[in-house]
Parts: structure tokens; C-alpha cells; sequence
């Protein structure tokens, strides 16, 4: 600590440099993971709201399913009589309305069937009901302004639902979610616009259905008695439009970043190391041992970079204050103390890459004999 | 303590550039006593306070540090030997950059794994005895060459080296300097009782020293 502060104090403009390289470094992957988190949230967060372990699909949909499977009502009740297994069929599609003071929302349909588990909880107004349409929207919406007792018209169809309910801030593909019941759904899904047709003439189908398989439920011998594909709710999330590409991108300018600190910190400390070899072979001479050399410089480069990082995720935090809710953003605790660790750990890895130097200077060179 | 060499052997280069630096070369220190080695540019002054420095180590001979034959220590142990028994005061001071006199003292503390605060008392007092008490919070660079040469022998005798060695410390300082450098190497190793040998050109350092020995580079 004595000479690894002293150090610092006396070359504080290129450590405040290197601190401030880090802090930027720490931010942009605090702030992409805010970025990669919340459009995550925006995405998926009405499937992550699903109380279901797996969701099954036609067995021809393997991208997208939401919007290209269909089952019918012979498949849901078949998967109701597998043992081990809850099964309630699920409609998803992307519409829009128009509430009764002209408000146009944009809003991703969940049909359900009121009373089965993927029906949504409320914390405001009432759930929904299967004797009479209704929606139970997202927080999101009522933070646009939508509110219990509007009534909001499908825009397609001229189809009035009045809103019943509130539920948690959930959205699919960047849309605030809606549930409604199954009935409607199919309405809103398979319906002309135009043509007057009643639900009982309207395919009997769902996008999918959801399920809550006990451990040792048989699900591949209910897919291929069935004709479905299961997916368990990780791969159901890819399902969601745009999400694994979102995923993608975000990630891979994450893992740059993480490449890119250690070789900044690393670069630091290689051109730190070559400009003070002479007092580093000074303290050899006087007897330092390799390990003391070490344990200063790794003492160093933990201080600047994990002030630098703390900053960095002061900044990140700051950023998303500043944002609001403008833009889908979330960092909670949890992964931002993680991201923050992750560049901590790449930034003094970075300073590993330099230690060897440290060690090497001769301390002989410090003689007349060897200048 | 005292230091003797036998027969130490040094050659420098490899292979058909190899010559020899000096040849069983043979000498006997005593505590107390400055010795002065001399002779041209590159007859083996500093060559001689590298092996008896334990810094470079000779092809034949033994090297013997009290009852240590420094020959005979494993690298880590030759560090630990420079650390505790030996102190060193280089060619233009050679001071840490970064450090106030008096932590160029600590920092000797700090390398021999000692705490630092402690110490600051008595850091103080040693700064006071080389004359540099108004000059305790000044950096090298706030430092004149005289005063860094202070600095530098009372950092090498900080801790107590009963072995001390000097390289050319008047080179970079004028005639009044050096004379007051010369004289305040005597008087510490009288006080400090320390084997002291000085690699020297300057006629008033060998002038003030105990002994003198000659080194001749081989024809």
C-alpha cells in the first residue's frame, strides 16, 4: 500500500486518465446491459409472467410460433388428459385499438380462458370473466393513460372491449400486453373485417398451448401423439419476435467491451511498468522481493480499476435515471453489480498480461559497471 | 561483520569475447573502516560491489559475508541477505521519484516487509544526521545532487546493513559537495560500524579513506 499510493499521488494525471478510460469502459457495459435487460423486459416480459413451465406449438412452426402455430381444441384436450401435465390453451397476436377518448394504443392480445393459470392477476379493477368480453391491460398501458372503465376498440374489427383490469408492466415484442378471453381472441385472430361472424363460426384454434408439467412428465410421447412441439420456457422466449436477435447484438457488443478493457488496462500498465523499470531495478537492489514487486502493482491496477468501475456504474446508473422511461432500460442490483465484476475481473486480468515485466528489470544495472 | 573474498574470479562476456575482469582476486574488511577501490573506467570497481553486493555472482571464489558464503545462496535468499544486511548508496542518488526524503527511508522499511509509520520518527533523525532536516518533505526533483546523496546514505544505512557499499557518490556533485559527502561517509561508517567500500575516481574520496585497493583491468 505505502509505495502503491505514493505512486499513484505522485503520477495522478495518467492514473485519473486510466481511471477515467475505465469508468467509460464500466459504463457503456452498464449501460448495455441496461439496454440488453430492459429491451429483454419489453420483449418477453408477458411470457416471463407466465406461470407455465412449457408451451407447446404446432409441430410446423419453428421460428416465431406465436404468430405461425395453431392448435385445435382436439390438441389442448389431449394435453389436459396427460398425466403429470396442466394444459390451458394460449392465443398471442400483435393489434391496436382505440380507446373511447381517442387514445390509439398498440397492444399484444392475450387470449386465455378466465379461470385457467395463464390467466393474469390484478392489482387494480377485476380479472377476467368467460360470461362477457373484457381486457385486462398492462401497467404500461395504464401509464399511457388507459384506464379501468374505457372502452377500447379494435381498430380492424370494431370490436368493444371495456377495460376491467390492471395487471403487472408486461409487454411482448415491444408491445404492452392485453388479456382478454380466449373467445376474443379468436375474434380479434381469425376475424374479417366487414364480415359479421359469430365466435362459434371462428376456428376453434390457439397459438399454443401452455403447460405445467410435474418432473417426469412425459411430454415428448404427448408431442408425438399430439403433433406438437414443446419447448420449455427458455426456448419459448425466442418465440417472441425479435428477441434472440436483440439478444445477439446486445451480447456481442458486451463480450467486445470485455475484450477491449483488459487490453486498455493492460496497455496501461505495460507502458507504466516500461517507464519506471529503473525504480523497479532500484528496489531490487535494495532487496525487494519479486512477490512485494507484484503485490504493489496488482495493488495499483486493483485501485484504478475497481474505482474506475465503480464510477463507470455510477455513470450507467445515472444514464438510466436520465432515461427514464423514455427508453427500455433496466439495471437492477443484481446485474449490475455482476456486469461491474465482470469488467473488474477482464480489467485486471488485463494487468496479469504486464506482471511478468515487472519482475525483470536487473537490479545490477543499478552499478557504474553495467551503464 | 566483516567480508572477505577468495580468490574471486570475474570474467565478463562469452565465448572468444571473454575476458577477465580480475583473477582470484583476494581482500579482508574490516568493520568501521572505509575502503576505497579505484582504478580506470572499467578495471572492476563496480564489478567488485556487484559480487560483494550479492547482485552478481563470480565465476570462482568465495564471497564470505560473516560466516555467509553469498556463493552459495539460492537467488530469493541473496534478496533477503541485500534487504537485511547490506545497504547500498548508487551513483546520483538513485531515489524513488514518487517520494519525500523521508519516504525514501520508509520505503526501505516497506521492501524489508516492515510497517512504515512506526518508523517515521526515526526516519526523521537520519535525514537530521546527513544534515537534510529542513529538507524532509522535498522530492528528488525538488533535491540538489548533494542532497540526494545524502538522502541515499541515509536510506542504505536506514536499517542497520552491516555492509555498505558506495558507487562513484561524488560524480555528480561539485568540489564542496563532494568533499562534505566524503567526510559524512567516514563519519557514518565510524558510527554505524559498518564495512564500507567506496568505487571511486574522486582523489578527496580516496584521499578521506581508510584503504586503499588498486584494480588494473587485465592487458
Amino acid at each position: 500500500m505505502f509505495l502503491a499510493l505514493r505512486e499513484i499521488r505522485a503520477a495522478r494525471g495518467r492514473f485519473l486518465l486510466m481511471g477515467l478510460v475505465v469508468m467509460l469502459v464500466a459504463a457503456l457495459v452498464g449501460i448495455v446491459s441496461g439496454f440488453t435487460t430492459g429491451l429483454g423486459n419489453d420483449t418477453v416480459s408477458a411470457l416471463r409472467a407466465l406461470p407455465a413451465t412449457h408451451v407447446a406449438f404446432a409441430t410446423g412452426a419453428k421460428s416465431d410460433q406465436f404468430n405461425r402455430s395453431l392448435v385445435d381444441e382436439a390438441t389442448v384436450a389431449g394435453w389436459r388428459q396427460r398425466p403429470g401435465v396442466e394444459a390451458a390453451p394460449l392465443g398471442v397476436t400483435i393489434t391496436r385499438g382505440t380507446t373511447g377518448r381517442g387514445l390509439e394504443i398498440d397492444m399484444a392480445a392475450f387470449g386465455v380462458e378466465p379461470g385457467t393459470f395463464p390467466a393474469p392477476a390484478v392489482r387494480r379493477g377485476t380479472g377476467l370473466d368467460a360470461a362477457r368480453p373484457g381486457l385486462v391491460i398492462s401497467g404500461k398501458l395504464a401509464d399511457d393513460g388507459v384506464r379501468v372503465g374505457d372502452t377500447v376498440t379494435v381498430d380492424r374489427l370494431g370490436l368493444r372491449l371495456p377495460v376491467t383490469g390492471v395487471t403487472g408492466d408486461v409487454s411482448y415484442g415491444h408491445v404492452p400486453a392485453a388479456y382478454l378471453p380466449l373467445d376474443t381472441w379468436r375474434e380479434i385472430r381469425f376475424g374479417v373485417p366487414g364480415a359479421r361472424t359469430t365466435p362459434e363460426r371462428l376456428p376453434r384454434d390457439a397459438s399454443g398451448v401452455a403447460l405445467r408439467a410435474r418432473s417426469g412428465a412425459d411430454l415428448a410421447a404427448a408431442d408425438h401423439a399430439l403433433g406438437t412441439l414443446t419447448l420449455p420456457m427458455s426456448k419459448v422466449l425466442e418465440a417472441a419476435p425479435g428477441y434472440k436477435g436483440e439478444r445477439v447484438t446486445m451480447t456481442s457488443i458486451q463480450v467486445f467491451l470485455y475484450l477491449i478493457a483488459p487490453l486498455l488496462v493492460g496497455a496501461f500498465f505495460a507502458v507504466w511498468t516500461v517507464q519506471r523499470a529503473p525504480e523497479l531495478a532500484l528496489l531490487r537492489a535494495i532487496g525487494a522481493s519479486r512477490r512485494r514487486l507484484l503485490s504493489y502493482t496488482v495493488l495499483q491496477a486493483a485501485l484504478v480499476v475497481v474505482a474506475g468501475t465503480v464510477a463507470g456504474g455510477a455513470l450507467a446508473l445515472g444514464t438510466g435515471l436520465l432515461l427514464g422511461a423514455a427508453v427500455p432500460f433496466s439495471l437492477p442490483a443484481g446485474t449490475l453489480t455482476a456486469t461491474l465484476a465482470a469488467v473488474a475481473l477482464v480489467g485486471l486480468a488485463g494487468t496479469c498480461l504486464t506482471l511478468r515485466r515487472v519482475t525483470t528489470p536487473d537490479p545490477l544495472t543499478m552499478l557504474g559497471a553495467a551503464r | 561483520m566483516t567480508l572477505s573474498l577468495s580468490d574471486v574470479t570475474v570474467t565478463r562476456g562469452h565465448g572468444r569475447t571473454r575476458t577477465p575482469v580480475f583473477h582470484e582476486f583476494t581482500a579482508r574488511f574490516e568493520p568501521g573502516r572505509v575502503t576505497a577501490l579505484v582504478g580506470p573506467s572499467g578495471s572492476g570497481k563496480s564489478t567488485l560491489l556487484a559480487v560483494a553486493g550479492a547482485l552478481l555472482l563470480p565465476d570462482s571464489g568465495a564471497v564470505v559475508l560473516d560466516d555467509t558464503d553469498i556463493t552459495g545462496l539460492r537467488e530469493a535468499e541473496r534478496t533477503r541477505l541485500r534487504r537485511e544486511r547490506i545497504g547500498y548508496m548508487f551513483q546520483s542518488g538513485n531515489l524513488l521519484g514518487a517520494l519525500t526524503a523521508t519516504e525514501q527511508l520508509l520505503a526501505a522499511s516497506y521492501v524489508a516487509g516492515g510497517g512504515t509509520r512506526r518508523h517515521r520518527a526515526r526516519a526523521v533523525a537520519a535525514l537530521e544526521e546527513v544534515g537534510l532536516a529542513d529538507r524532509l518533505k522535498h522530492r528528488p526533483d525538488q533535491l540538489s545532487g548533494g542532497e540526494r546523496q545524502r538522502v541515499a546514505l541515509a536510506r542504505a544505512l536506514f536499517l542497520g546493513p552491516g555492509l555498505l557499499l558506495v558507487d562513484e557518490p561524488t560524480a555528480a556533485v561539485d568540489r564542496t559537495q563532494a568533499d562534505a559527502i566524503a567526510k559524512l561517509i567516514i563519519d557514518r561508517t565510524r558510527a554505524h560500524d559498518c564495512v564500507t567500500l567506496v568505487a571511486t575516481h574522486d582523489p578527496a574520496v580516496i584521499a578521506t579513506a581508510d584503504t586503499r585497493i588498486d584494480l588494473n583491468p587485465e592487458p
